[in-house]
């Protein structure tokens, strides 16, 4: 099976996925029933041990009950904070295990009411299964997710398009890629460099080339790296300049994410490489500061080592179109 | 090459480090005659901005001569006398057209961290923080400029480095902030702070015509330069009175200043409980700024009047008046300076004799003794104005 869906045909309608079809909406409440259960447990420990059925005479058992309650809440609230990553809700999973784990405990302890005890288990078990439904189903969705980013460039749509179009220009601004070979008239072969050493490779078809407008690519068939993309070119309103947006998609054949190529994909990458994009064809180059001409945190100072990147360093004048003030 | 680095709070000191190198076409290499320490550099010293390096070359104001140049710089050449604007601007996206430098979307590397903070990323700038790029600054004997065939103004051999330097930050800073106080004389400006930055607030409000400038600070030496040089009409020691409101009150019979300027920045001075509250909110990490003289200056602002704020901000404040700002109708403009819009103008006015803003200095150093320099700002010792760093001597 292709675990890439569709690319929406028409990303002009700017739909950006709300979530709710992805369980965005059940994992806020998971983690409000989190956060819920968490300031019980915090506040009446005794009162919520007895319901459940366990003896909660001793200082120890309060201790525990508000341990756990203090879990609830931060797993509760990390999930209200990032409601479409599927980790916090791994981390309710977790917590259900030693919930679960504490009451099997309680269980062969004298004191405890069993009845109770029982039907607290029944009730932590059906959460469990919820919780791993929904991480299941976020994990899922987020590996197949595209990633769109967009940004305003203050040319003319067609010049924009024009200057993508020409694919062996892509390195200038991806600074993953190695080379883009133009193969034919929609024909490619991609090349990147891992972060991990070594590159990969894969060919590409043009799908949709509308001048000025839109551009999609697809990989071909039997790549070892499936990707898909779109770009569509938009005029601003009521100016000249353009609103560019791009959608990705990406897997490796035969499943799983591959991890390191993912993360190139990703929206902080994408967005970097728009804001390249922009520099170069607003003012010719990608422009460098002594910190960022490394990949790794350096002081703000000159160093003799330049920078090692993938793609060599290329400048198209453009001498500045911007007036500075006159006379006042 | 020496440089003066920010090695921790409170701690800079003169290194030995890699001559700049020439990484973008648009770059010149500028051989460095004459720095200063502003009062930003302050904010950085003291540990208050984030986004510092320890290694980091400090300084952005500064002025040179031409080394060398990238291929893409056609309008200077070696020789060239330039002084270069502290703000990074390419000229070429929609925000430098519109005239907006400071807000440039192409000249800051790490804009995506600036964004994450600030909602939008905003310019590079030299030496200030890897927020602003991670750019090495001006206070060293060699700097590297980026976009040189659009920041740096060239300046007549007529004029004495000290008459032009502060083209490069504090001058088109003050003149910036009397300018959105929409002077006319019938106005009457209030000016928070007698720093450099206050006092060519004051020349600038008073060369546009304002025929009263109310100046506030608890130096007495910084009130009186603001008196006898910069053209202040009236001032408030608000170390001698805790009744700052009051006194601007009865000088403007009740009105309040129609424009108000603050010119003193997150690390506001204070007595009152307010002040030791803030302070610890900074010093917990809860808050990056004490926003004591903007909440002042909204307070007493005249109805429908305007706040303009140069003094810098970092991150979030609260206890921020803003049901008086919304009520009274007022207008707050900001901004750090769009240096590139003011240069030559200003120039011309320098050139004119209309102003000599060389007016602030007070201490010539070496570059070597920037650590001294440093700490004698923040102590506001020795009648410690404005200190000019020369990299040669
Ligand atoms: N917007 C810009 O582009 C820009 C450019 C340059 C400087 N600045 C900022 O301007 C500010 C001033 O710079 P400077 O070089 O003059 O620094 P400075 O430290 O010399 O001046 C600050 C002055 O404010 C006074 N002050 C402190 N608390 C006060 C209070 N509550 N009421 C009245 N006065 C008070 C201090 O006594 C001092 O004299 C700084 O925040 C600096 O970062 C902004
Ligand atoms: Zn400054
Ligand atoms: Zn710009």
């Amino acid at each position: 099976m292709n675990p890439i869906s569709q690319v929406r045909s028409d990303s002009r309608s700017q739909q950006i996925d709300n979530g709710t079809g992805n369980g965005i909406g059940l994992s806020r409440g998971l983690g409000l029933l989190g956060v819920g259960l968490g300031v019980t447990e915090l506040a009446f420990p005794r009162a919520l041990a007895g319901v459940v059925g366990v003896d909660a005479r001793g200082p120890a058992s309060s201790t525990i009950v508000r341990a756990m309650g203090v879990r609830e809440i931060a797993s509760g609230v990390a999930l209200l904070a990032a409601p479409a990553h599927p980790a916090p809700l791994w981390t309710r999973v977790v917590g259900d295990a030693i919930d679960l784990g504490l009451l099997g405990l309680a269980l062969t302890t004298r004191g405890s009411n069993r009845r109770r005890l029982a039907i607290a288990l029944g009730a932590i078990a059906g959460i469990a299964a919820i919780d791993i439904f929904a991480s299941r189903r976020r994990a899922l969705a987020s590996r197949r997710a595209s990633v769109i980013a967009a940004v305003t460039i203050n040319k003319p749509p067609l010049e924009v398009y024009e200057f993508f179009r020409k694919l062996e220009h892509l390195p200038q601004f991806m600074d993953y890629l190695a080379s883009v070979e133009v193969l034919g008239p929609r024909r490619s072969r991609w090349t990147a460099v891992l972060p991990v050493g070594g590159t990969a490779s894969w060919e590409a078809e043009i799908l949709e080339d509308r001048p000025g407008s839109a551009l999609s690519w697809c990989s071909v068939e039997g790549s070892p790296i499936q990707t898909r993309g779109r770009v569509t070119f938009t005029r601003t309103p009521g100016r000249n300049m353009t609103e560019i947006r791009v959608e990705l998609q990406l897997a490796v054949l035969g499943g799983g994410p591959s991890t390191t190529l993912a993360r190139l994909f990703a929206r902080p990458q994408i967005k970097a490489d728009l804001r390249r994009l922009k520099q170069v064809l607003e003012t010719g180059e990608v422009l460098y500061s002594d910190a960022s001409q490394h990949q790794l945190p350096h002081p703000a100072q000159p160093s003799l080592p330049g920078r090692r990147d993938a793609a060599p360093r290329t400048f198209i004048e453009n001498p500045p179109t911007a007036r500075k003030g006159g006379t006042p | 090459m020496r440089a003066t680095c920010w090695m921790g709070k409170q701690n800079v000191s003169v290194e030995r480090v890699p001559d700049p190198q020439i990484l973008n076409a648009r770059d010149a290499i500028v051989k460095v005659t004459a720095t200063t320490i502003c009062g930003s550099d302050l904010h950085l010293y003291n540990g208050f901005m984030p986004g510092m390096q320890k290694g980091d070359i400090l300084g952005h104001e500064f002025m040179g001569e031409v080394v060398d140049v990238g291929k893409g710089v056609k309008n200077l050449k070696a020789g060239d006398r330039v002084v270069v604007p502290f703000a990074i601007a390419c000229g070429n996206c929609e925000s430098c057209q519109l005239g907006n430098f400071s807000c440039c979307e192409n000249a800051n590397p790490n804009g995506w961290v600036t964004e994450k903070l600030m909602g939008h990323a905003t310019c590079g700038a030299f030496g200030y923080s890897h927020l602003t790029g991670g750019f090495a600054g001006g206070q060293a004997e060699y700097v590297r400029v980026p976009y040189a065939d659009f920041g740096p103004l060239k300046v007549p051999s007529t004029l004495r480095d000290e008459q032009v330097l502060f083209l490069s930050d504090i001058f088109p800073t003050g003149y910036m902030g009397a300018e959105q106080c929409e002077i006319t004389p019938r106005k009457v400006i209030a000016v928070w702070g007698a720093g450099p930055v206050g006092q060519l607030a004051i020349a600038s409000a008073r060369m546009l015509g304002a025929e009263k400038v109310i100046v506030i600070d608890r130096f007495p030496y910084r009130l009186d330069l603001a008196v006898k040089k910069a053209g202040a009409t009236d001032v408030i020691n608000y170390a001698e009175t805790d009744r700052v409101h009051e006194a601007l009150l009865d000088l403007t019979a009740g009105r309040g200043p129609d424009a108000c300027i603050d010119c003193v920045g997150l690390e506001a001075h204070g007595y009152g409980v307010e002040y030791t509250y803030d302070k610890v909110k900074q010093t917990l990490k809860l808050q990056l700024d004490r926003p004591i003289a903007v909440r002042d200056a909204i307070m007493a602002c005249r109805n429908a009047g305007i706040v303009s704020i140069l003094g810098v901000y970092a991150g979030l404040v609260d206890k921020f008046p803003l049901g008086a700002l919304m009520n009274r109708g007022l207008t707050i403009k900001t901004g750090q300076c769009h240096v590139h819009r003011y240069m030559k103008p200003l120039l011309e006015r320098i050139e004119r004799g209309e102003i000599d803003p060389s007016f602030v200095v007070t201490h010539r150093i070496p570059l070597s003794d920037a650590p001294r320099g440093y700490a004698m700002f923040r102590e506001k010792q020795d009648g410690c104005i404005k200190v000019v760093l020369d990299p040669a001597a």
